[in-house]
C-alpha cells in the first residue's frame, strides 16, 4: 500500500460537499489529499516525527503523558520561565528538562493563562467543530456573485476564502497595516496558492476612519471569514455577533483554535498543535505506539475546507448566522468520520505514516498559481 | 518574584501572571497585588482606575516587568506608583 496522508478521506468529503453547492469547474481539478500536502511539497517536507514537519511544534514526555507546544512567534521563548516558574528556562534541553519534571493537566492550563499554542496529546476538544452563535435575518436578493471578506492570515482562513474564491465568490483580502499575514514573506509559495485572485485591501485597524471602511465593507459582504478570537476583535470595535444580527444574511465565520466555550474562548492554537489536542497524535501512539504528528499542520487546512463548506452550505440557506470553528474539534471530527468509515484501514494508514518517519512527503499534483495582489493595491476599489 | 507567579488584586477582580519582575511592590488601583485575595475588597484609587483587559501584556518603560491580564478588572497597574502601559499584540508567526 502507497504511503497515504492521514485524513485525507475527510478532506476529500467535505470537498466533495463543496463542489456538490457551488457547482464551479473551479474546483473540479482539486483534491482533499493536494490540500493537505500542499505546503509540504512546496517546502519540500520530511515525514515528521517529535518536530513538526513545519519545524515549529515539538512534542515533549511529561510526567504523565505527552504535550505539544509551538514556539513560532519571536517572543513566545520569553515565556518560558513563566510557564515553567523557572528564571533559568532558556535552551531547547532546559525546555525538554522542564517538561520532563511537569504534570500534564498543570503545564497545559498554566501554557494556555500565558497565551501560549500548547495541547496535551490526550486531551478531548473543549468545543464542537462547528457552534451556530448568532442567527440572522435573510438576505436581500442581489445580482452579482457573492462578497467574502477575509480577514483571516496564515493558513486556514485564507484557504477557506479560497475555496470560496472557486466557488463563485469575489473575495477580498483584508490586512492590517501593523499586524498584516507574515505567511506572504514567510512563506511566499504558499501565500501565492492561498491567496490567488484576491483583491487586497490594508488599513489601520487602530484609525477610527480605517475601522468605520472596513465596518461599512463588511456591511456590504455575503460573507465574512475571521481567525481572530472573538476578544480581540471585540477590543478593535468590531462585534461579529452584532454585526450579524444587524445586516440581514450576512454570514460569519470565526476560525479558533478551540471554540469559544468557557475558558476555551481565550485559548490559542496553530494547525500542529491542535491536531495534537483533536486526538491524532494520540490515535498515531495507538496505531504504532510511537509519539509523532500526523500530517502537515493538519488542522489548519482540513478547519479551511471545512469552514467553506459551512459558509457555503449557510449561504445556500439565504439567513445569515455567526458560526464559530474549532480547528482541534474539527481535526477530531475527521478522525472520527475516518474511524467509522473504515477503522481498520484508518490504523493501517497511521502505521504506515509513522514507520515512514524521515521519508519525503507523500506526492501530490500541482496547482498553477493566479496573480497575487500587493498589501493594499485595491483599496480605492474597495474603501469608501 | 517568581515567573509564572499569579497574582490577585486586592480592589477589583484583576489577576495577572508574571512573565518578568524586577525589584519593587506589584500594585492594581494602587494597592500591592498578592496571592491571595484579601477577605475585604477595596476600591481602586482614582488615579488607577482605568481598569485592565484580559490578555493584554503591561510592561514598565524600563522594560523590568512585565505582567500578563489573565482576569480583567476596574483598577490599572503599577509597579511603586508608577503606572504601567500596555504592550503591542504580538506579531503573527511567519508560518504555523
Amino acid at each position: 500500500m502507497a504511503l497515504a496522508l492521514p485524513l485525507a478521506g475527510w478532506a476529500e468529503a467535505q470537498l466533495e460537499a463543496i463542489r456538490a453547492l457551488a457547482g464551479t469547474p473551479a474546483l473540479d481539478g482539486l483534491s482533499g489529499v493536494q490540500l493537505l500536502g500542499e505546503r509540504a511539497a512546496l517546502n519540500g517536507f520530511s515525514i515528521p516525527g517529535r518536530r513538526s514537519a513545519g519545524g515549529g511544534c515539538h512534542l515533549y514526555d511529561t510526567i504523565d503523558g505527552q504535550v505539544a507546544l509551538t514556539l513560532a512567534r519571536t517572543d513566545d521563548r520569553d515565556l518560558m520561565p513563566a510557564l515553567f516558574g523557572d528564571a533559568t528556562i532558556e535552551s531547547d534541553s532546559d525546555i525538554v528538562t522542564a517538561f520532563a519534571t511537569a504534570q500534564t493537566n498543570a503545564i497545559v492550563t498554566q501554557g494556555r493563562q500565558l497565551g501560549l499554542a500548547i495541547a496535551a496529546i490526550d486531551e478531548v476538544p473543549a468545543s464542537p467543530a462547528c457552534r451556530l452563535r448568532v442567527t440572522g435575518g435573510a438576505r436581500p436578493k442581489r445580482d452579482r456573485p457573492p462578497l467574502v471578506i477575509d480577514l483571516s492570515a496564515l493558513w486556514a482562513g485564507p484557504l477557506a476564502g479560497h475555496l470560496l474564491g472557486l466557488a463563485g465568490a469575489q473575495v477580498v483580502k483584508v490586512e492590517s497595516r501593523n499586524r498584516s499575514d507574515r505567511m506572504r514573506e514567510g512563506d511566499p509559495m504558499l501565500f501565492a496558492r492561498l491567496n490567488q485572485h484576491k483583491a487586497n485591501v490594508a488599513i489601520d485597524l487602530r484609525d477610527t476612519e480605517d475601522r468605520a471602511a472596513l465596518i461599512a465593507l463588511i456591511r456590504r459582504a455575503d460573507m465574512v471569514i475571521a481567525a481572530a478570537r472573538p476578544r480581540a476583535l471585540a477590543q478593535l470595535g468590531i462585534d461579529a455577533d452584532a454585526l450579524v444580527r444587524d445586516v440581514p444574511g450576512l454570514v460569519w465565520v470565526t476560525i479558533t483554535g478551540h471554540g469559544a466555550d468557557g475558558d476555551a474562548a481565550h485559548w490559542i492554537g496553530f494547525g500542529d498543535d491542535c491536531s495534537v489536542a483533536g486526538g491524532l497524535s494520540a490515535a498515531l501512539r495507538e496505531a504504532s505506539g510511537r509519539i509523532g504528528f500526523g500530517g502537515d499542520a493538519c488542522a489548519d487546512p482540513l478547519t479551511g475546507l471545512h469552514a467553506a463548506r459551512q459558509a457555503l452550505a449557510q449561504w445556500h440557506k439565504g439567513t445569515g448566522a455567526h458560526l464559530m470553528l474549532s480547528m482541534s474539534a474539527v481535526v477530531a471530527e475527521a478522525i472520527g468520520w475516518e474511524r467509522a468509515r473504515d477503522a481498520a484501514g484508518f490504523t493501517a494508514t497511521l502505521q504506515r505514516w509513522t514507520e515512514a518517519e524521515g521519508a519525503p512527503f507523500p506526492v501530490v499534483a500541482a496547482r498553477t498559481t493566479g496573480p497575487v495582489a500587493a498589501l493594499g493595491q485595491d483599496n480605492g476599489a474597495w474603501l469608501c | 518574584m517568581k515567573p509564572g507567579t499569579k497574582l490577585k488584586s486586592a480592589v477589583c477582580d484583576t489577576e495577572v501572571m508574571v512573565i518578568r519582575s524586577g525589584t519593587g511592590a506589584i500594585e492594581c488601583g494602587g494597592s500591592a497585588m498578592g496571592e491571595a485575595k484579601p477577605d475585604a475588597v477595596g476600591t481602586p484609587a482614582a488615579d488607577f482606575s482605568a481598569g485592565t483587559l484580559m490578555g493584554k501584556r503591561y510592561v514598565d518603560a524600563a522594560g523590568s516587568f512585565e505582567l500578563l491580564c489573565v482576569k480583567p478588572g476596574k483598577g490599572s497597574l503599577s509597579v511603586d506608583g508608577v503606572a504601567l502601559s500596555p504592550k503591542d499584540a504580538k506579531p503573527l508567526p511567519a508560518s504555523d
